[in-house]
């Protein structure tokens, strides 16, 4: 069956005006200043979308995060696990206890609950936004679920989210993008996975709206 | 996370499934979460077949093992086309672990595909050897064409089943 898609240009663009929010909202959160770049957007195939996170086999930290509302469907931010504790650790800056020990074991997989928990902000903050901006071509609100923060192989979260999807299409939509705190870059995926029916609802919406 | 192997790797992509009777090729299904790997092993011929199965029932069409339902027949006439024999093979599972606890509830597709192979294998008269099955955590699976060994590999552990 044939996808209605929205040209990707323009959900680009929504998508940079929603980073380019989250990236102030992280500032603020954090005392830093923080910048998201300008998405990338395209259409993938389900490997394709496993490869831009490193591959099946690798090892990330994703946030996901389940799409409420006019669309549904999922969106997952994915870092890599080294990039992941050094956003982290930029982000708790100060508002740790010197003295509480800190990380996990040092095998570069592993993040204590703070640092989860300060990523799973980060992925909140930032896919919030995205669906905020993505919401302005509805009359009822695009909404985000409570964020899950999780260290796993790259492969293994993304089967779990594309299931459901892949049942009805094979293309999905992906979004990739740079973090950039304090002059450090953090290399970031996130994905946008609206459902066949919210694709041609968006495509709908965004051709009403005349861009 | 690596995957080391002494010869030549076929990697079983997701809806995919890999033959070999060549022992020294291990066949791999990378990042399975609530996918399943199946693996089947002739110690009489060698011959192994190793399927990743994506979903428990579909609509058939695209890959040849995306749905455990339409899809277990083309894992069965792959093997006996590798030279194995169903009747002698160890059959052995891994995968379909419930990855993100928030979507559990609503889908559930982990649980649903180990009942899907549990069904097509209980259906012929066979029966799984070995299984890792269930639990939140990802798994890659190497399948030894040599001995029909199966590693299981997590983020945190590795197993031999």
């Amino acid at each position: 069956m044939t996808m209605v898609q929205a040209p990707e240009s323009i959900l680009a663009t929504v998508l940079a005006t929603g980073l380019a929010r989250a990236g102030d909202a992280l500032g603020a959160l954090s005392g830093h200043e923080v910048t998201i770049a300008n998405p990338s957007v395209a259409a993938c195939s389900p490997a394709e979308v496993i490869d831009s996170a490193g591959g099946p086999d690798a090892v990330v930290v994703g946030v996901y995060v389940g799409i409420t509302g006019s669309l549904t469907g999922h969106a997952l931010l994915l870092l890599p696990p080294e990039g992941a504790r050094r956003l982290a650790g930029i982000l708790l800056e100060g508002m740790r206890d010197p003295d509480a020990a800190q990380g996990g074991p040092d095998d570069g997989f592993e993040l204590d609950p703070l640092e989860m928990s300060a990523l799973q902000e980060v992925g909140n903050v930032t896919i919030s936004a995205c669906l905020n901006e993505l919401g302005r071509f509805f009359p009822i609100p695009v909404h985000p679920t409570i964020p899950q923060a999780i260290v796993e192989l790259a492969g293994a979260i993304l089967d779990a989210v594309l299931l459901d999807l892949v049942a009805e299409s094979d293309l999905l939509l992906a979004a990739r993008t740079t973090f950039t705190i304090n002059g450090d870059h953090v290399d970031g995926t996130i994905l946008i996975l609206p459902d066949r029916r919210s694709l041609t609802a968006l495509a709908v919406a965004i051709a009403a709206v005349g861009l | 996370m690596t995957v080391t192997a002494a010869g030549p790797l076929l990697v079983a992509g997701i809806g995919e499934l890999v033959t070999s009777a060549d022992p020294h090729v291990t066949l791999v299904a990378y990042g399975l979460g609530s996918c399943i790997g199946l693996a089947a092993w002739d110690p009489r011929t060698k011959a192994a077949a190793l399927a990743h199965f994506m979903l428990p029932t579909g609509q058939a069409g695209g890959p040849p093992v995306k749905f455990v339902e339409s899809g277990f027949e083309a894992f069965l006439a792959g093997f006996a086309a590798a030279g194995g024999s169903i009747r002698r093979a160890q059959l052995k599972a891994a995968g379909g672990a419930a990855m993100l606890s928030v979507m559990v509830g609503s889908l559930d597709i982990g649980r649903r595909n180990a009942e899907a192979i549990a069904l097509q294998v209980g259906r012929r008269g066979l029966q799984l050897s070995a299984s890792d099955l269930g639990g939140s955590s990802g798994r890659t699976v190497q399948l030894s064409v040599a001995d029909g060994r199966l590693h299981v590999k997590s983020v945190a552990r590795s197993t031999v089943i």
